[in-house]
């Protein structure tokens, strides 16, 4: 019994030794946002200010236009989990309770597509949105997220679950197709939608490759867009706004996360495996 | 005859209706969106690598496979490749390790479990490009945190970001933190999967706490690893964000990687065909680890 009670206390040891590695970039960055220019630089580090200073924010907030980009992380985000859940809400109810010619070959053509990542199309997709004028807009920011394989593949897993009798008794019932996903359907397999709502959002918010290609103006700019830019021609001295420009941009994940955090585990947890 | 036939047709026009009919409409916006977006794009990507785009002639000069001839032998993106390939060889088994070690320590009911499982899987919801912004600041050779600890310890400070030697380590450094918690969050799910009762019987016959990490939960969690060990797999042949704001790809090539290279080929260069010749590389060596995951998957599945 005291071999387990010294088990408990060890693993606990180990994994708050880790947990402190974990946190110290999280810390850092807010120490550097908040403390006089003098202690950032100071050795040895000085872990707690001696004053709060709110001058780097200040500063940080008056050189770019955050709240745009806030606006379209949201904007993009927001689109990208709507479409991406709604069209395979219903894809996904489609693969798994019908049976029509060529299913299992669009099936297979869209699960191909997330061996071909936009890492990949970048180039040809470019050229392809600068035909038709989508540079820099917020549809060639979507492109790539207006649908998700990932979202076909897992609601059509869950819907899977529901039982047949229930689908015929809505058809009974004088249900549409239609009505059957929206109304009975996504109800019962809610918590898949919302994970994988969850895990879209988090992708997209934090999407930085494509939005940094097809972005051209400040105005389009997105959050991770922004700080990578923000970071560049802001020279090496000015630390302290730069974490401040930095806490701007994640404070409201990390904000989220704090208060959803067991949730947004569970999801991530549920959607990883199969 | 036509009577005969009329309710035939009219069966097969209700049952066309009902499924056919509502399949295809169901499905529509999914094809449509990708056929536009990526498989138009996978192809059209085929059809420029094997052509020089002149953006001020707007036209296009077909080369035949001189794109990829060229690739052969450039050193840079040879380098590129290189990296890649150290990249994701340092970082999948290393991430992986640590999320089983962690995920099998957070079987202990310690004080403060959960708070300390979401302190680990805090990276995973940050911005790599804004986590890598503050790293980029605690590398700092002069005023950075990393290299105040190392002095303190009276360790020799390190130039990380700045030197050949040190940059390609410093990025995967940032990335085992930032994918760590995942690894351990997938690791957990699997750990609870496995019934309790293997456990009881192992205890039963007297194996001990190793021997049964050993025997039991390491073979009945294969399937995770090999899950993880792929999608890490996948994931690190795309890494990009980190490296562009760590390092640019500096220095002198140290961290350059193929994502990098085709960006600059394709973005800063204008050179569409060759940038596409590297994104038909980049997808033969993703195509070849998924084709590993279905011939490795099928073996480590594991009923019980």
């Amino acid at each position: 019994m005291a071999g387990r009670a010294l088990g408990r206390w060890l693993a606990f040891l180990v994994v708050a030794a880790g947990a402190v590695v974990m946190v110290l970039p999280f810390y850092w960055m807010v120490v550097t946002a908040v403390s006089p220019a003098p202690e950032i630089i100071a050795f040895p580090p000085r872990w707690i200010p001696s004053r709060l200073v709110g001058d780097h924010f200040r500063e940080a907030w008056a050189r770019a236009p955050w709240l745009v980009y806030y606006k379209n992380s949201l904007v993009v985000a927001t689109v990208s989990v709507g479409c991406s859940v709604l069209f395979g809400l219903f894809a996904g109810y489609a693969f798994a309770v019908y049976r029509f010619p060529l299913q299992n070959l669009f099936f297979l053509l869209i699960l191909a597509t997330l061996m071909v990542p936009v890492q990949v199309t970048s180039v040809a997709l470019y050229v392809f949105l600068a035909r038709l004028g989508w540079v820099d807009t917020y549809q060639g920011i979507l492109a790539p997220n207006f649908a998700s394989a990932f979202a076909v593949y897992l609601i059509r897993q869950a819907v899977q679950t529901v039982p047949t009798d229930l689908l015929d008794a809505a058809r009974i019932d004088g249900a549409g197709e239609a009505q059957i996903v929206v109304r009975v359907v996504a109800p019962l397999i809610k918590p898949v939608l919302a994970a994988v709502a969850m895990l879209l959002f988090l992708s997209s918010w934090n999407d930085f490759l494509w939005p940094v290609i097809v972005i051209n103006s400040e105005r389009m700019r997105t959050l991770p867009v922004g700080i990578a830019l923000f970071k560049d021609p802001y020279g090496f001295i000015n630390y302290g706004p730069l974490m401040a420009a930095t806490v701007i941009t994640v404070a409201p994940m990390l904000i989220a996360y704090a208060v959803s955090q067991r949730y947004m585990i569970r999801g991530i947890a549920m959607t990883g495996l199969r | 005859m036509v009577s005969a036939w009329a309710p035939v047709v009219r069966a097969v026009v209700r049952a066309y209706r009902r499924h056919y009919l509502h399949a295809y409409l169901f499905i529509s916006p999914v094809l449509v969106a990708f056929g536009l977006f990526r498989v138009w794009p996978a192809l059209q990507t085929l059809y420029f690598s094997a052509f020089r785009v002149e953006l001020a002639r707007r036209r296009l000069v077909y080369v035949g496979v001189e794109n990829f001839a060229e690739l052969l032998h450039d050193e840079i993106f040879r380098q590129a490749v290189t990296n890649t390939l150290l990249y994701a060889v340092a970082i999948v088994p290393t991430a992986a390790a640590l999320g089983l070690i962690l995920a099998v320590l957070f079987t202990e009911r310690f004080p403060a479990r959960e708070l300390l499982k979401a302190v680990y899987f805090a990276p995973m919801v940050t911005s790599t490009v804004a986590a890598a912004v503050v790293w980029w600041w605690l590398y700092n050779p002069q005023y950075g945190l990393f290299n105040a600890l190392l002095r303190m310890a009276h360790l020799p400070p390190s130039p990380w970001l700045l030197s050949t030697r040190t940059a390609l380590l410093s990025v995967i450094l940032f990335s085992i933190w930032k994918t760590v918690g995942y690894n351990m969050v997938i690791y957990i799910a699997g750990l609870q999967a496995i019934p309790a009762e293997f456990y009881e019987a192992a205890t039963l016959d007297g194996a001990g706490p190793l021997q049964q990490f050993w025997r039991i939960t390491l073979p009945l969690l294969a399937p995770v690893t090999a899950f993880l060990l792929i999608y890490n797999g996948i994931f690190a042949f795309q890494v990009f964000d980190q490296v562009y704001v760590l390092t640019g790809g500096g220095p002198a090539n140290a961290t350059n990687v193929v994502v990098l290279e085709i960006y600059r080929q394709a973005f800063q260069r204008y050179r569409f065909g060759y940038a596409a010749a590297e994104a038909v590389v980049l997808f033969v060596f993703i195509l070849a680890i998924t084709i590993l995951q279905f011939r490795t998957s099928r073996r480590f599945e594991v009923t019980y």
